[in-house]
């Protein structure tokens, strides 16, 4: 189903049979009492990734990450990283660091001490951990802040201090656990190129746990969709987008129309979806693996839609409906069209031109259509 | 308005006692009643005379038996504040990471003891020290002695007495510190490299300075005025302050002697205090 996806990105070791894992995660569980936060998670993270765990709050993402750099010990199943096993090695030993969710800044320390904590660990001596952060403090353009308590910071600072803490020991992996949450939306766009960037001059490998779709879409080069502890899918941003493989991923990453429906036809090169919710026969322009009669779901994006008030010349995918709202949002109009078989639907439509003639407005006919190639076909 | 409030407290319950305790001091002992002379009077003439009378005060540093027991009381206080420290750190810090129900049950443990009258606690301190009491006959039984020891009218029945009492004021303050400390703190200092124990050295225990302040003061300061306890624990040498004073007070019935040991009592405690949120203000500024 993924064959066709173009991902930007160079080198896709997890398409290589043959490529080592870095982290290479067997039948890992953990379980709280009845509760399964983790249940038997198989997972392969590759060198330079920057990886991210995307779910919900409950959904395992922390739990799965905790057991990574050793806070959580799993009920079943074995973690290793860089070839090592890691199940009796305890946090203070592990090639791993960890940036917070809420920084976890010592507050009796200034920035410079934070800094160096890891360093003065390892016996460093206190020449060279001063230049070490120093150099540290720069990179995460923080320099002249290092006599600053972390009480006399800003959340952004705080977060450029909690990272350049994380990495001052060049750990092999690093995990940032809800890495921009506590930041406002401006600084978190500028702060994820700033964390893609550093990730790709240090070589480090990031597992990044997000319940931000967006974040996630922007930062990853794969991405593990985790639901109810177990991993719903893990693909590239744009399989993760374009390809969800269930309806729960399809509509968790983003917006989406959903229509069910029955198989009705089922060729080589394309099968058709009998969907009384849709109103319409819907085309697929390729072949699904199903069987006649089954019942399966159709899933749409609000953007691969079109709609027009006059019939667009296409044999298949064109319904009629009402425009029952719209929403100007700037870049783009948010349409909620009602379906005469009686299902709403969301569109998208780009805003291309500053002033529309006669925009397409509030109790209007419409004819929604899309491409034979538009929408993804779920079985569950 | 708020900030009037305690103002208030402090001015009816510490402030006007303190001035009355004061010009006690300063008036002459008499056989009277009371028993020291006015401080005004009238003289026949119609003047106004004040007579302040600051010899209490040389006649405490002319006599080295109130020098020695101040001394005496801070020694046992300091000795018995760094005792209650050690003992109320590992349970302050046990009860702060026990999980809340058991939590709950150790504080009220640590809270029980107060439920009986302070008196009798003391009192059953001497029926398990005292020469055939509970410890040496165990001991004794036991096998380990051969001799009861003779713990009773010694400066470590104080000392036993003193820790027992006031470990609860220390531990409460060390555990309320304790407990609101952030535990990704001490991840993070793992995730960095730190063995527990180095942890607990550079995270937990600086984190805790105030706690361990708080707690400190809360012994010391009414260990230095203690009466009861070396009273009925403590034999003959061991004289503290509070003994001194209530024997100025009931036995030689010399208030105003008595009121300048209460002063300087309070001179001794208050300015080191008063010091120490000096130097702790102007760190704090400097950062």
């Amino acid at each position: 189903m993924t064959t066709d996806a173009i991902s930007p990105f160079i080198s896709e070791p997890w398409t290589d049979p043959s490529a080592k894992p870095f982290i290479r995660i067997r039948g890992i569980s953990r379980h709280f009492g009845a509760v399964k936060a983790v249940d038997n998670v198989d997972l392969d993270i590759y060198k330079g990734e920057l990886f991210c765990l995307l779910g919900g709050s409950g959904s395992g993402k922390t739990t799965l990450l905790r057991m990574l750099c050793g806070f959580d010990n799993p009920t079943a199943g074995t973690i290793e990283i860089d070839g090592q096993d890691m199940s009796h090695v305890p946090p203070y030993k592990r090639p791993v660091n960890m940036m917070f969710q809420s920084y976890a800044l010592f507050p009796h320390m200034n920035v410079a001490k934070n800094v160096g904590y890891g360093l003065a660990r390892d016996g460093m001596p206190k020449a060279q951990i001063n230049s070490r952060v120093e150099e540290l403090l720069a990179m995460v353009q923080m320099e002249g802040f290092g006599a600053r308590k972390p009480n006399q910071l800003s959340g952004g600072q705080r977060q450029r201090v909690a990272l350049a803490r994380a990495l001052a020991k060049k750990p092999k992996l690093l995990l940032l656990d809800e890495p921009l949450g506590a930041l406002d939306k401006k600084l978190r766009e500028e702060t994820q190129f700033e964390l893609m960037k550093l990730q790709e001059d240090l070589g480090v490998t990031f597992v990044v746990v997000t319940h931000d779709q967006e974040e996630a879409m922007t930062l990853a080069t794969r991405i593990a969709v985790m639901v109810d502890g177990k991993l719903a899918q893990v693909s590239t941003p744009r399989d993760v987008y374009e390809y969800p493989n269930s309806r729960f991923v399809a509509d968790f990453i983003g917006g989406v129309n959903l229509f069910e429906g029955r198989v009705t036809a089922d060729e080589e090169n394309h099968m058709k979806l009998q969907s009384p919710e849709a109103g319409l026969e819907i085309h697929v322009g390729h072949g699904v693996s199903c069987s006649p009669g089954q019942r399966m779901w159709y899933a749409l994006r609000p953007e691969k839609i079109r709609i027009a008030r006059d019939r667009p010349d296409q044999p298949h995918n064109v319904v009629e409906g009402m425009v029952e709202e719209v929403a100007y949002m700037g870049s783009l109009s948010v349409y909620r069209i009602n379906l005469d078989s009686g299902k709403q639907i969301k569109v998208t439509q780009p805003n291309l031109d500053r002033a529309q003639d006669n925009p397409i407005s509030w109790d209007q006919r419409v004819y929604v259509s899309w491409g034979s190639s538009a929408g993804v076909v779920l079985p569950t | 308005m708020v900030i009037a409030i305690p103002m208030i407290w402090l001015l009816v319950f510490f402030l006007i006692p303190f001035a009355v305790v004061f010009k006690l001091s300063l008036s002459e002992a008499a056989i009277a009643r009371p028993p020291y002379l006015p401080m005004m009077t009238w003289d026949e003439e119609g003047i106004l005379t004040f007579v302040l009378n600051i010899g209490n005060y040389f006649y405490l540093l002319d006599d080295d038996l109130y020098i020695f027991a101040y001394m005496q009381s801070m020694k046992i206080a300091l000795v018995s504040t760094v005792i209650c420290l050690l003992v109320a750190y590992p349970m302050a810090l046990a009860i702060a990471r026990a999980n809340s129900s058991t939590r709950n049950l150790l504080l009220m443990l640590v809270i029980l003891p107060f439920w009986t009258s302070f008196l009798l606690r003391v009192y059953a301190w001497i029926g398990i020290l005292k020469t055939n009491g509970l410890l040496n006959n165990a001991l004794l039984w036991l096998g380990l002695i051969d001799q009861p020891l003779a713990i009773m009218q010694t400066d470590l029945a104080v000392y036993i007495g003193i820790v027992y009492t006031y470990l609860p004021f220390m531990i409460l303050p060390l555990y309320t510190s304790l407990v609101k400390q952030d535990e990704s703190l001490l991840e993070a200092a793992a995730d960095l490299g730190a063995r527990p124990v180095t942890a607990f050295f550079s995270v937990t225990l600086p984190l805790s300075f105030p706690g361990i302040a708080a707690g400190s003061l809360l012994v010391f300061i009414p260990v230095v005025g203690e009466f009861v306890i070396p009273a009925l624990l403590g034999g003959p040498d061991t004289l503290m302050i509070g003994r001194v004073l209530w024997s100025e007070f009931f036995s030689n019935r010399d208030w105003p002697v008595a009121s300048a040991v209460a002063t300087v009592m309070l001179v001794v405690l208050v300015v080191p205090i008063m010091l120490l949120r000096l130097a702790q203000q102007a760190d704090e500024k400097k950062a």
